[in-house]
């Protein structure tokens, strides 16, 4: 085999932008970590299981795709079977009980949940139909829906909120990708983003509510579909719209206080705020350039709890400044649009959906996570993939992107 | 729609996320740049606060009389400090380490670099050995303060009050925010009167802090540190050698004194005992020992001249006269026929004597109840609370230390609420009359009312405070007290003035075992009827015919007036009108004999 030949196979893309990714997140827990006073060497770790990772991802993307179908029901059921158990045996930590400890390490049966619920996703949508472009069914839609509702059910136990929403935002675009009508698509959207707008119009004024309902309904009208299937979801829209603002105005003072430090963190300084507040500083801090590796106060003198795990991004923003948070969002996009144009070039169905459910969980940490970080979002603690500290989800996304580069060695082109 | 169309649709909401996002850190990290690197220099910035020296009390001689010394405190930087170390310093400052746990934990929320107090009057050697192993003890500092020294041989326990380290209580509802954790504040007499005088203002030093939390030298070059003010100085009307005169006087004793300069309301003394001693409240007192003063059954830290409410039996009788003559129900030539009882309905009440139809001056000197019970009846309720409320009864007088009780002045509410809607017993004023029954007076409001009849109706606040003297700018302020002049005509106040003049210089006066050659004074002696053994009173003024010293003495369960209040009283008015030479006490037992008459 050829170079050449050897590349149209391989996504060296997506390995280098995997490779970056990884050896930042060493550098930034080494950063993050210098002044703390855990002894613990994270950089090591996230270094061994980095390359632990690169290697499995290798493995992953030479495996035979039927193989990879095969397995994606066993490995579901065995994730939930996790799941089950660490809600028994798992180790409380903060009020969550999401991991196993295993000598010095723990384990995030959520982590890997979210591989083998993709998987599954896509295995159930390519299990019998034929080609890449058919339509998607009432019956289909659901049985979706209950796989994704399933892991959602029992992480939602442990509780962990900021997980399940990954799990969430896998659907549309999966609907979307498995020929779901962009009615139905939108019929989704709609009432998650009038309840939105409805906790927002308790701060900027009750009329955001009111403009969003509007433009909502115009929206839904200009579509060609039956009438009564636009009234139903405008009304949804309504009830979503001022259910939310019913339930926000009966919550419990502190739960109200909790949400406005989401959209106004100098509300509460010393609370659910003063993370915000100090890692915009830390952001903001960094200028153009950055203060220089391992010159960031902020990171250095610990103002930020635990920022090696979902608070990396910190570490990034102050030492490297706006230039390495740029190039840091471009490498993420590289991974996230290769993974799209994978699946869209993909040979098989399977590999099709499982690329985009990827593209999507991608997507959401990197959104979730950063807008987090610059107090655009609410502190929703999920990590930066790749970067931030954390085996399970280290692992877990370079399995993702072994899948996402087997998608490439088996794609439909012409070589 | 097709695959590719939905491709772009991904692929354009992804472009779109990451557009928002960069646009956000052009936001934070272009524009904000400025106000965030401010912010994050300011969060590398250690303050060390610098606690002013408090101002310094002197007496009126000018002798000093509240007084600083060094000591020294120990704080932890929570950011720089190794809590492995915590056993270390908790064993070294003989606390428990649960302690500097609680005092760092509450101090969260508050700037890191920011020391901590961890203990107060830290002895020397523990400093030396701090200072020794600077470089390891990361993170743990000592700075000095000044401490509180009472240099001289009394107490004044009540005057001076104390500090304490402010309590979370009042950290939250302090207006502003200059208080911090471990910050002093006076908490009880002139300390805490004059706390924003006496405290100054405090100092700041910043310093630069690296990456490594370790210290850069002075932020700035120390251009924006604040220099800290010394607090500002009282000068007091207390006479010191007076005060430790008539706290030996009281030594064992259960009761309060109290004198002032009847034309200005200056105190110059006053005693309030059993009393308490300053300078554990100074330093770093256990407080099992703080405890026991607190819980002392004998109540030290209660002030007797302020808060003690006693009827104030004979001493009333001025009270009474005065209020007879501007009342219009007797005059200043009437007579009253005292037989020595009084009957009203099927109760008679006794006198120690009989004594004929007397005018006011004589029933003051002889003491007779009889005269004064029937000017009580005749009185009635609303008259005696109109007269009794300008002398200043049932009302604070407002002395500049803290907590004072305003006494019990009956009214016709008053015994409305207890007997009923014109109920009551005709003969409460009878008890009124002589300072007995439901009527309560503090020591400090017989003071002031004896300096209004020795300055004819002038009343004047009591306090301690005649100056307060900038000790940077040397500037002086002379706070304002009131004065009011009670407006009766001048006779009045001069045949009352005769019957206490009587009282000690009279052939029959209760209390002329106190007369004096050398200085002539004036008084009247009361009892007030417990149960056990009487309260003993005593109020005066000298010299007769140009007051320079007005005094109250109350002696607990003492006996008569004139048994412990008159000699006490002679002996401490003696010793101040001969700038304290005499000792009548000690020179000249024989003296002061007692009458044993009320």
């Amino acid at each position: 085999m050829s170079a050449s030949e050897f590349f149209k196979k391989f996504d060296l893309t997506l390995v280098l932008a995997t490779i970056s990714l990884i050896t930042l997140g060493v550098f930034a827990i080494f950063s993050a970590t210098s002044s703390s006073e855990f002894s613990e060497q994270f950089y090591e770790r996230h270094m061994i299981f980095g390359i632990a990772g690169v290697v499995m991802m290798l493995v992953i993307s030479y495996l035979p795709p039927k193989h990879l179908e095969k397995v994606s029901s066993v490995l579901y059921v065995l994730s939930l079977l996790l799941l089950v158990s660490v809600l028994i045996f798992g180790k409380k930590i903060s009020g969550q009980r999401s991991w196993f400890s295993f000598g010095g390490f723990g384990i995030q049966p959520a982590e890997f949940a979210k591989v083998a619920t993709v998987m599954i996703v896509a295995f159930f949508l390519s299990k019998d139909s034929e080609g890449r472009n058919s339509k998607l069914g009432l019956k289909d839609t659901l049985v979706i829906a209950g796989l994704v509702l399933l892991p959602v059910a029992l992480i939602a136990l442990q509780p962990d909120t900021g997980t399940n929403l990954v799990f969430l935002s896998i659907l549309i675009p999966v609907f979307l990708w498995a020929g779901m009508p962009a009615f139905f698509i939108v019929a989704l959207i709609a009432p998650v983003i009038v309840a939105i707008s409805a906790f927002l119009s308790d701060i900027v004024g009750n009329y955001l509510l009111y403009v969003v309902l509007a433009i909502t309904a115009i929206g839904i009208f200009l579509f060609k579909e039956k009438q009564y299937l636009k009234i139903g979801v405008i009304v949804l829209c309504l009830i979503a719209g001022f259910g939310s603002d019913y339930v926000y105005d009966h919550l419990e003072t502190y739960q109200q206080k909790r949400i406005m430090s989401v959209f106004d963190p100098t509300s509460d300084p010393r609370g659910s705020g003063y993370n915000v507040i100090q890692s915009k500083v830390a952001i903001g801090s960094g200028g153009l350039f950055g203060k220089g590796y391992m010159q960031g106060t902020q990171t250095q003198l610990n103002f930020i709890p635990a920022q090696w795990t979902d608070f990396i991004f910190c570490m990034v923003g102050e030492e490297f400044g706006f230039i390495g948070s740029v190039v840091l969002i471009i490498l993420y996009l590289v991974i996230v649009i290769k993974l799209i144009n994978n699946g869209y070039n993909a040979r098989s169905r399977f590999l099709s959906l499982a690329c985009i459910g990827f593209a999507s969980v991608f997507l959401f940490h990197l959104f979730i996570n950063i807008g987090m970080t610059v107090g655009i979002l609410p502190v929703i603690g999920i990590p930066l993939p790749l970067l931030s500290y954390g085996v399970s989800s280290l692992l877990s996304f370079t399995i993702m992107l072994g899948i996402g580069m087997n998608a490439y060695r088996n794609r439909n082109i012409v070589f | 729609m097709s695959l590719e169309i939905r491709r772009n649709i991904l692929i354009g909401v992804t472009l779109s996320i990451a557009l928002v996002l960069i646009l956000r850190l052009i936001q934070l990290q272009l524009l904000g740049q400025e106000e965030y690197g401010m912010e994050s220099r300011r969060n590398s910035i250690k303050t060390v606060t610098i606690v002013p020296a408090r101002g310094l009390m002197y007496d009126r001689n000018g002798v000093i009389v509240v007084d600083n010394k060094p000591a020294y405190l120990v704080s932890i930087t929570p950011s720089q400090f190794d809590t492995l170390q915590k056993g270390e310093i908790a064993s070294l400052l003989e606390i428990d380490q649960q302690v500097i746990d609680s005092l760092l934990k509450s101090a969260k929320g508050t700037h890191r670099f920011n020391p901590v107090l961890i203990k107060r009057d830290v002895d020397f050697k523990v400093i030396s050995y701090i200072a020794e192993n600077q470089d390891r003890l990361n993170g743990v500092d000592f700075q000095v303060e000044a401490i509180r020294l009472y240099p001289n041989d009394f107490r004044a326990s009540h005057i001076f009050g104390y500090t304490k380290e402010i309590s979370p209580k009042m950290l939250e509802e302090q207006v502003g925010d200059y208080y911090k954790q471990g910050d002093l504040v006076g908490k009880k007499g002139l300390e805490k009167t004059y706390e924003e005088y006496l405290r100054g203002e405090k100092g700041y030093e910043l310093i630069s802090v690296d990456v490594k939390g370790r210290e850069m030298g002075a932020y700035n070059d120390g251009k924006d540190d604040i220099e800290p003010v010394n607090g500002s100085d009282l000068i007091l009307s207390l006479d010191g050698e007076l005060q430790s005169y008539a706290e030996k006087l009281m030594a064992g004793k259960r009761g309060a004194i109290i004198a002032v300069d009847p034309r200005n309301g200056e105190v110059l003394c006053m005693v309030s005992k059993p009393d308490f001693d300053l300078s554990l409240f100074a330093g770093s007192t256990s407080a099992a020992e703080l405890n026991a003063i607190v819980n002392d059954p004998a109540k030290p830290l209660f002030n007797r001249v302020t808060l003690t409410t006693y009827p104030p039996g004979s001493t009333w009788k001025m009270m009474m006269g005065l209020a007879g003559l501007a009342s219009g129900k007797i005059t200043t030539k009437s007579t009253i026929f005292c037989g020595g009882s009084f009957s009203l309905g099927s109760y008679t009440w006794q006198d120690h004597g009989s004594y004929g139809s007397i005018p006011l001056p004589k029933a003051l000197e002889v003491s007779s109840n009889v005269f004064f019970y029937k000017l009580g009846y005749n009185l009635g309720i609303d008259d005696f609370h109109k007269y009794c409320t300008m002398l200043g009864f049932g009302q604070k007088t407002g002395i500049d230390i803290s907590e004072e009780g305003q006494g019990r002045l009956p009214s016709r509410e008053y015994y409305n609420k207890i007997f009923g809607d014109g109920k009551w017993p005709g003969g409460v004023m009878v008890n009124l009359g002589i300072g007995q029954g439901e009527l309560g007076v503090t020591p400090v409001q017989m003071v002031a009312y004896t300096a209004a009849i020795a300055m004819n109706g002038l009343y004047c606040q009591p306090h301690f405070v005649a100056k307060i003297i900038n000790s940077n700018t040397g500037e002086v302020t002379i706070p304002e007290f009131y004065k009011r002049d009670i407006d009766f005509p001048d006779e009045y106040w001069e045949v009352v003035k005769k019957g206490m003049y009587l009282v000690v210089n009279g052939a029959s006066g209760t209390a002329r075992g106190i007369k004096n050659e050398d200085y002539i004074l004036a008084g009247k002696t009361g009892t007030a009827q417990t149960q056990g053994n009487n309260h003993s009173w005593f109020v005066g003024f000298a010299p007769f015919d140009d007051p320079k010293i007005a005094i109250c003495v109350l002696g607990e369960n003492a006996g008569w007036g004139s048994q412990f209040g008159a000699p006490v009283a002679a002996a401490i008015m003696i010793r101040y009108l001969s700038n304290n030479s005499v000792d009548m006490f000690n020179q000249n037992e024989s003296k002061i004999t007692p009458v044993i008459q009320d």
